[in-house]
């Protein structure tokens, strides 16, 4: 498991899987044609068709555990032209009950179709785990909006492996929000097919505590004008660790085409451990790929200065934080849904 | 007689275990101007920090009060929140927040009560019109890519909003051109009133003509050595510092 070295996750063993039996799934209007589908192991059509397809997401290891031993998940089938304007949203709060979460996520998105699909993790008790795999078929000038929460307790750990195939003008956008998990590993892979196929990733983190997390997005650019665009803001605090990935890989035939990566971290305390790892590679010349990456500090003089204005040490700190995490919030197309993640980065900021 | 506002009982600061302030006295009633003048390392800047809370600098003896209580162990917020302004000599930048979003959350936090954003965006026109500020410095980040100039008049745009009891400001006209400077001082004459107290801690005289100060007090090592009228300053214009320096140094 090299690809863990950073974040010290050499001896990880995998916990017992055990049923996850909680409603998760909920959906509002959908229109004819769509199949929106719980998943089991016996009776998956999607799943079974796409199962010698394994991915490396956040490791072998991990993605093949997930193969063995789903547990939950959904399979989503969008017919042509069709637009699903409620987001269908998959809640997975785990506890001593259902204390793993291996989901199995398949999206096949039909051509000019348009769907948001939000994944919001949560646990509540010691040793939860999760450990996913989300895959999405974004088929010819479709828009997939999936967005992804993991807000889990401080004892469990989260690993995520995702990945789209994005056809010629369909648009893949991710969001990412991770702020929970004693250790957490993502993985958001966007594979651009065809001409002028797009990936974005938006995404934003909080370190808090002893936490580590190890992000990883890799945008591979094989059609002609494909545009991809990583956006990435955290905060870390404490004794936090994160190591980031961004891979922008400009393949044979993708001329003309572009990817940027920034990421912006704000770095509370100087005892965190905040590794940026930016890659650009290219088969191709006629490509412009462009990476920014920056850490901040919050000094004490910022500080003072927000003070002095009335505000506490503790909205001081807020106030910077969210100024950094604004942009990206702004992007999820629910109030009560950004309002919990704020919440959440609040009473972490809080304890901190 | 007017009430005292901020009495200041032989102050003692020392930063990293260095002596700055050896004993400062010093009594501003309401809707007094005092200006403290003094060469550089004198510790004027020191005494700005000192009076809003800044943590690094520690008191050593002394007593800052403030409307007859002591506030000596009160940290920057709540000092705010009672009524003290600095305008800083060298305004932070933040951001990703905007100049307008900061102000309100600062009229917000300093007053105790929320206001509405539409009422809010019409004072603050009101004041950037009278700084002579484009009203498309409300939407801009914190000071982030703002001119000298810009910032300090951002300061006192920030001073007419929180409307403090007492507003100290730290070399405010240093990095101003004339035409700064004298906005700048009509909008320190516009806040003042018979209520409101200013100190203006500067090196120069540059400020004073437009402000009609009450007290000149010339800082020196640490002390004030000398209290007086506006002759006191015309005097250091023409004379400098030197001739003071000389009378103190037995």
């Amino acid at each position: 498991m090299t690809k863990w070295k950073r974040i010290k996750l050499n001896e990880f063993k995998f916990p017992k899987v055990t049923d996850y039996n909680k409603e998760y799934l909920s959906y509002g209007q959908l229109p004819q044609g769509v199949e929106l589908n719980k998943i089991n192991k016996t009776n998956n059509n999607l799943i079974i068709e796409n199962l010698n397809n394994n991915i490396t997401g956040v490791g072998d290891e991990f993605t093949s555990h997930v193969m063995a031993n789903y547990n939950t998940g959904i399979s989503l089938y969008i017919p042509k032209s069709t637009n699903i304007e409620d987001p269908i949203k998959l809640e997975f709060n785990m506890d001593d009950e259902n204390p793993t979460t291996i989901d199995q996520n398949i999206i096949i998105a039909s051509a000019n179709s348009e769907s948001t699909i939000i994944f919001d993790y949560t646990s509540k008790d010691e040793n939860n785990f999760h450990n996913g795999v989300t895959k999405v078929y974004a088929k010819k000038n479709s828009v997939v909006n999936i967005i992804k929460i993991q807000r889990m307790d401080d004892k469990s750990y989260n690993f995520d492996s995702n990945i789209a195939y994005i056809e010629g003008r369909a648009v893949v956008n991710w969001i990412s929000v991770e702020i929970g998990s004693d250790i957490s590993g993502s993985n958001f892979t966007s594979i651009l097919e065809d001409e002028a196929s797009e990936g974005n990733l938006a995404s934003i983190y909080l370190g808090n505590g002893t936490r580590k997390m190890d992000l990883e997005y890799t945008m591979i650019h094989k059609g002609r004008r494909s545009i991809s665009n990583i956006e990435t803001r955290g905060v870390l605090m404490d004794q936090a660790t994160k190591v980031f990935r961004g891979n922008l890989d400009f393949k044979k035939g993708a001329k003309l085409s572009k990817g940027v990566e920034e990421e912006f971290v704000v770095l509370l305390d100087p005892t965190v451990k905040s590794h940026s790892i930016p890659a650009l590679l290219c088969e191709e010349d006629d490509v412009q790929g462009e990476h920014a990456a920056s850490a901040g500090q919050i000094n004490d003089n910022q500080l003072f200065y927000l003070m002095s204005r009335g505000l506490d040490i503790r909205e001081a700190k807020q106030l910077i934080i969210q100024a950094s995490f604004r942009p990206i919030l702004d992007k999820i197309p629910m109030d009560d849904l950004r309002d919990l993640i704020l919440e959440e980065i609040d009473r972490r900021l809080l304890n901190g | 007689m007017s009430k005292n506002l901020l009495d200041i009982k032989d102050l003692k600061v020392n930063i990293d275990d260095i002596d700055i302030l050896k004993g400062i006295n010093l009594k501003i009633n309401e809707g007094e101007t005092h200006i403290i003048m003094g060469p550089n390392g004198s510790g004027k800047s020191t005494l700005a920090y000192t009076l809003m809370g800044h943590p690094n600098y520690s008191i050593e003896d002394g007593e800052i009060e403030f409307e007859g209580e002591n506030i000596n162990d009160l940290k920057a917020d709540e000092r705010a929140k009672k009524g003290i302004f600095l305008s800083f000599q060298y305004p932070e930048e933040i951001p990703g927040v905007t100049v307008e979003d900061f102000l309100r959350t600062a009229k917000s936090s300093v007053s105790g009560k929320k206001m509405g954003i539409i009422t809010f965006k019409k004072v603050l026109k009101e004041k950037m019109k009278e700084l002579d500020m484009d009203d498309e410095y409300a939407s801009r980040y914190l000071n982030l890519g703002f001119s000298g100039g810009e910032k300090k008049k951002n300061e006192i745009l920030l001073m007419s909003v929180l409307e403090p009891k007492l507003a100290i400001l730290d070399e405010t006209d240093s990095g101003l051109d004339v035409d700064a400077i004298r906005i700048v001082a009509e909008g320190v004459n516009k806040f003042k009133d018979e209520n409101r107290s200013i100190l203006v801690i500067t090196h120069y005289d540059k400020l004073l003509s437009y402000l009609k100060p009450d007290y000149i007090h010339i800082l020196l090592d640490g002390k004030i050595v000398k209290t007086g009228g506006i002759e006191l300053a015309k005097e250091i214009d023409q004379k400098g510092y030197e001739n003071i320096k000389m009378e103190f140094s037995n």
